[in-house]
């Protein structure tokens, strides 16, 4: 498991309440019977953690699984460290 | 009981500084949304919202006035004195002060002092704040300017439930007439919070658009933010007909709920009971309701969730209904939000003309009632409803009947 990914499963459990165990890459918000707000505040601690700004409706968190989460923010680490984006608020 | 109804109203907001031009913008579907202006936005990813603009307060208050009033309390006064001015009554003639009441409903109170003393505090480093903050900020602040203002001596308090805190002050306003303690009242709702940290507070929710706010159509996107106040005079029918006051519509009643689940989804139960509540305590029957302004906020839960609690209460006749969101031109005004869309419905009931639900683009199947897209229209209204449902999972609605 990669330290991003190790990351957010963290995060997500912390956030939501729900056991490091039960989630998986193939996981989605539905399966893992995540509501909305906690979905905001999982996306918020991604951000404020890696510094990053996920795009408001992209990757499609509560449709797709957290396997797409992970790849979006491992995509926008890599942009980040080529230099391709800047730095952002959270 | 006594029969309650509106002589006065006043408002101030995106669509402009008092009722007649806010009323003009939502009939003819005019937006008042805009890029953001006097806020800086280089850290916002929202650029929009449904400011307030050209508002000098130096033109309506003068400078040692002025040190009392956060930008709330200010859009109260003037919404208040329009509404006072229509209704041609002296609070303090007659001893009415006493018998009169002054609810005013807001979201936040003074954010913008709470932003600006704050800046003050933590940014420049100043440890001297402004001696006023307190009476600026508090979320009192404008139902006590205003009772100050008109020397309202009844009952007074500030009443807050976010996005309802307008429709749940207006409905004790009303019961307090209804029930006899007092004969007048002056009430609605206040709300100026557009400033960076509340913009960056609702990006950070992810229910905010950037392009518009198209509420019940497929390519809704969220709520856009507004300002303003909404202001009205109540007063008990007899005395109002006696006095041959101007009726503009009768305030006939109101269902509250809470949703009692989760803090932010809306409950599609949780909105039933506040509509049929309000058509019971009314004493109207679905058949009679020609008008909803609904809360439509162009979220995506709001509007499928709003159009199925119409559907469940209405039945058969909620094909026959008109609903429409006039938050497409106003946006959002948070607590002051149901008192300036009692404009919409007393506009409907007055003229029998439809507000429509601007922005509209194309239908969402999840939203099948008839929003009356982008233009007005014509039809006679003897009855309407006006929908809050805020956010804590607080539900009010109101009930209007055509004066008669």
């Amino acid at each position: 498991m990669s330290s991003v990914q190790e990351t957010i499963f963290s995060i997500i459990s912390k956030e939501a309440g729900i056991d490091l165990g039960k989630i998986t890459l193939e996981s989605t918000l539905k399966d893992l019977d995540i509501q909305s707000l906690d979905a905001v505040q999982i996306i918020f601690e991604i951000e404020d953690q890696f510094k990053i700004t996920l795009p408001d409706r992209d990757p499609k968190f509560d449709t797709e699984s957290v396997k797409g989460l992970v790849e979006a923010v491992e995509r926008l680490l890599a942009e980040k460290a080529a230099g391709t984006t800047t730095a952002t608020q959270g | 009981m006594r029969r309650v109804v509106i002589t006065g109203m006043g408002a101030i907001s995106a669509l402009g500084h008092d009722a007649a031009s806010t009323w003009a913008g939502m009939r003819e579907g005019r937006s008042g949304i805009g890029p953001i202006v006097d806020v800086p936005t280089e850290l916002t990813n929202v650029k929009i919202a449904a400011q307030v603009r050209g508002f000098d307060a130096a033109t309506h208050f003068d400078a040692k006035r002025l040190a009392f009033l956060d930008r709330v309390s200010q859009f109260a006064l003037v919404a208040a004195r329009e509404a006072v001015a229509q209704a041609g009554l002296d609070f303090r003639q007659a001893g009415r002060g006493d018998r009169t009441a002054c609810i005013v409903g807001t979201g936040v109170g003074g954010e913008v002092t709470h932003d600006e003393q704050s800046e003050r505090f933590y940014a420049d480093k100043n440890p001297r704040l402004h001696p006023l903050t307190i009476v600026r900020l508090m979320p009192n602040a404008p139902a006590s300017q205003v009772s100050i203002e008109f020397g309202i001596s009844g009952p007074a308090f500030g009443v807050v439930s976010a996005c309802a805190s307008s429709n749940h002050a207006m409905a004790q306003a009303f019961d307090m007439l209804r029930n006899g303690k007092v004969d007048f009242a002056v009430t609605g709702g206040a709300e100026a919070c557009i400033t960076v940290p509340t913009i960056k507070s609702w990006e950070a929710m992810r229910i905010t658009a950037n392009d518009t706010c198209r509420p019940f159509c497929k390519q809704r996107r969220g709520m856009v933010i507004g300002e303003g106040a909404g202001i009205f005079v109540l007063e008990e029918y007899e005395h109002a007909r006696a006095r041959g006051a101007t009726i503009l519509a009768e305030f006939a009643g109101y269902g509250m709920s809470a949703d009692a689940g989760d803090i932010v989804l809306p409950s599609q139960v949780g909105a039933e009971k506040a509509l049929a509540g309000a058509l019971a305590d009314a004493h109207l029957d679905a058949a009679e309701i020609d008008y909803i302004n609904a809360h439509g906020t162009a979220t995506p839960a709001n509007d499928p969730t709003e159009t199925k609690a119409i559907r469940r209460v209405f039945g058969a006749h909620a094909d026959k209904l008109a609903v429409s969101s006039t938050k497409g031109v106003h946006g959002h005004a948070l607590g002051a939000a149901g008192a300036i869309e009692l404009i919409a419905a007393i506009g409907a009931l007055r003229e029998g003309v439809i507000p429509p639900t601007a922005n509209f683009l194309d239908a969402d199947p999840e939203c099948d009632l008839d929003y009356v897209p982008n233009t007005a229209r014509q039809q006679p209204v003897r009855a309407a409803l006006s929908n809050s449902f805020a956010f804590g999972g607080l539900n009010a609605v109101v009930a209007l009947k055509r004066a008669s």
